[in-house]
């Protein structure tokens, strides 16, 4: 059985298709990124999930269980929210000892945990200080003890690292290595590419459907686009010409130079229309950039 | 059972915490009731007493001497000196006194000859309720003075026909003071305006800063989380409403008649109706900004329509109807009637039905929109 099922999914706001058949599934001991611009529905999919929004249209299972149904299954599962979802005028400590009692954990088992949480996230010396005076990397090390704390079997993040410094970014990635440790099954969502490529598998999200999934490095093995970066020529007008052409499938620039996602087969023609401007191409490696432009048709 | 109760007890903490740490707040909520009561108590008092009056005796006898000492006696009405005609007029004019009393020449020749004794009342109408009762107070005076002339040695009038005498007892509150009827009527509104915008503010706030997110998804019921954020106000209340009694009596002289069962049982149905209110509010808002303006379009009406401020049977027909479906109506009703008159189950029962009936309701319904809204 899988941890997490999402199995065509499918929902509305007002005239708005958040999510149009989103279908994935998240194993035990696994971190799965849900990979997307924004907009393309990675919080809609994880509201449905944790049973915050109701689909309108296919199934959310969460070991096995309807998440909206409450009781038990909410027992084994966690939510890091993307918003600041603490209570700021309370302090590190109050904030962990009001979820703890949400989740009705002993209070010999709690405080246990609350040391080891504390430790590890290292806000032991802060536990009196008041959630809305941290800084965004301490605030966020603490939502994820809050949603840690009753120790779920599947724990959802929604762009855990934003708004978070590069040292607290990596700090929070060691945590969820150390948790998938015990079997947890861990649901991610995020823009960045870099956390991607450090995820098991990915789906990369667009428009409200799944439109690539696997792990990062096959994902970019199989990639069949070609990729070039282009060097020289009036800049202005080789942009102008690229909007018109429907062979180029993602650009973005590095530096000085031009990267491009080509449609498979259209390399020599898109030379063809980019030399006499003046531009050299040259090849690239693909990378997960790459994958993500040409798959979800975003614009870095 | 035992697991929501400790939920419950974790969001009653929390709550507590959250409107009680900051100063302001906790000001607000727990002396604000008082500093309200004492400025309605004092400000708001219709009670006429000492009206300065201007004493324009044109006959200068004993005996008219003798009717202005008497009338001026039980101090309705204050003596702002003696005048003549035109002076007096310019008295009334410039507000240095509000009524003049003009006994004309050959008063005590008229009294003595037993001629009908003509006396003038002079009156700024521009507040009605004053010149209304010192035009009272006058006029008793002399109607009580002309049956003593009758029968000047007390007792009954014999030979006399068709002396009806007049004598008025009020009921429960016999001084007239406005502040028994003030102090009960600002005290329900208060309560009113504490705890339905709370409830309002509270649940909208969460809702703005996204702060039930990480709540809704952990094993808390919805009515154990409506519960915990409705009782720590009913808390709040109970306790503001003890407070205004005591001020009320201690300070006003209020008296503290009526069953005090009942009264706890109507506070809390009444709290039930006011912060169910205020969470349905807080269903239909999207923000703070939202929930407080809801909340005033809510408090305003029912406090107009209360009959607090206008009496009920003073309304319109077509507007009468919709006072059965505000809460604070009912609740003045009771403190009014408990407190003053001593009234119990016996008498206002359909009161606390009404209140409890639209407590229950409207935390249902507000209860059922609560998780649809948050989408």
């Amino acid at each position: 059985m899988h941890a997490v099922v999402a199995d065509g999914l499918v929902r509305r706001f007002g005239a708005v298709e958040a999510l149009r058949g989103l279908s994935f599934s998240v194993d035990a001991g696994e971190i799965y990124g849900l990979v997307g611009p924004d907009g393309a529905g990675k919080t809609t999919a994880i509201r449905v999930l944790t049973g915050l929004v109701d689909p309108h249209g296919g199934t959310a299972r969460i070991l096995g269980q309807d998440p909206g149904a409450g009781g038990d299954v909410r027992e084994q599962m966690g939510l890091m929210p993307q918003q600041y979802s603490l209570y700021g005028d309370l302090t590190i400590a109050e904030n962990l000892t009001f979820f703890g009692d949400l989740f009705c954990i002993p209070k010999d088992v709690f405080m246990a945990r609350r040391e080891r949480l504390l430790d590890i996230t290292r806000l032991a010396r802060f536990t009196d200080r008041r959630a809305d005076s941290l800084s965004g990397g301490m605030y966020k090390k603490l939502a994820l003890a809050c949603s840690l704390l009753h120790q779920p079997k599947v724990l959802m993040l929604d762009e855990p690292t934003n708004g978070v410094d590069p040292v607290s970014r990596r700090e929070l990635w060691a945590l969820l290595y150390e948790f998938i440790g015990d079997g947890m099954a861990i649901l991610v969502s995020t823009p960045y590419m870099d956390e991607a490529s450090r995820c098991h598998r990915v789906g990369l999200i667009s428009q409200g459907r799944l439109v690539a999934e696997g792990a990062p490095r096959d994902l970019v093995r199989d990639f069949d686009h070609p990729v070039v970066e282009v060097e020289g020529g009036d800049r202005h007008a080789i942009e102008e010409l690229l909007l018109t052409m429907p062979a180029i499938r993602g650009t973005h620039p590095v530096g000085t130079r031009l990267r491009l996602v080509i449609a498979p087969g259209e390399l020599e023609s898109v030379r063809a229309q980019l030399t006499p401007l003046g531009a050299v191409l040259n090849p690239a490696v693909p990378d997960f950039e790459d994958v993500f432009l040409a798959r979800t048709g975003a614009v870095a | 059972m035992r697991m929501h109760a400790i939920q419950l007890w974790s969001i009653i903490i929390k709550e507590l915490r959250q409107a009680l740490r900051d100063p302001r707040m906790r000001g607000q909520l727990l002396i604000m009731p008082i500093v309200q009561l004492l400025i309605f108590g004092y400000a708001a008092d219709f009670t006429v007493d000492h009206v300065p009056t201007v004493i324009v005796d044109q006959d200068q006898s004993s005996v008219s001497r003798h009717h202005v000492q008497r009338l001026l006696a039980d101090g309705t009405l204050d003596d702002a000196g003696t005048a003549d005609e035109p002076t007096a007029n310019e008295m009334i004019d410039d507000g240095r006194a509000n009524a003049a009393v003009i006994i004309p020449p050959g008063f005590a020749r008229d009294i003595d000859g037993g001629r009908t004794a003509m006396v003038q009342v002079v009156l700024d109408g521009s507040n009605p309720t004053r010149s209304g009762i010192v035009g009272g107070t006058v006029g008793r005076y002399f109607a009580m003075a002309g049956m003593e002339l009758g029968n000047p040695m007390g007792g009954q009038a014999v030979g006399k026909k068709g002396s009806v005498s007049f004598q008025p007892r009020v009921l429960y509150n016999p001084q007239m003071k406005t502040q028994f009827y003030i102090v009960p009527g600002t005290a329900a509104m208060q309560l009113l305006m504490a705890t339905a915008m709370l409830a309002a503010m509270g649940l909208a706030r969460e809702k703005e800063l996204g702060t039930l997110e990480q709540v809704l998804v952990s094993p808390i019921p919805t009515w154990v989380l409506m519960l915990g954020k409705t009782l720590p106000f009913v808390l709040i209340g109970m306790f503001n409403v003890l407070t205004s009694m005591a001020a009320g009596a201690w300070l006003f002289g209020v008296p503290l008649h009526g069953e005090p069962t009942f009264l706890l049982a109507a506070t809390l149905a009444y709290l039930m109706s006011t912060l169910g209110a205020g969470l349905f509010i807080s269903t239909m808002s999207n923000s703070q900004q939202q929930a407080f303006m809801g909340a005033f379009l809510f408090m305003m009406p029912a406090m107009l329509l209360s009959g607090n401020m206008t009496p009920l049977a003073a309304m319109p027909d077509w507007l009468r109807p919709f006072t059965y479906l505000n809460p604070l109506r009912y609740y003045i009703q009771v403190l009014r009637g408990s407190l003053l008159r001593g009234a119990g189950w016996a008498e206002m029962w359909p009161q606390f039905v009404a209140l409890a009936g639209m407590g229950v309701i409207i935390l249902w319904v507000s209860s059922m929109r609560f998780r649809k809204t948050l989408a």
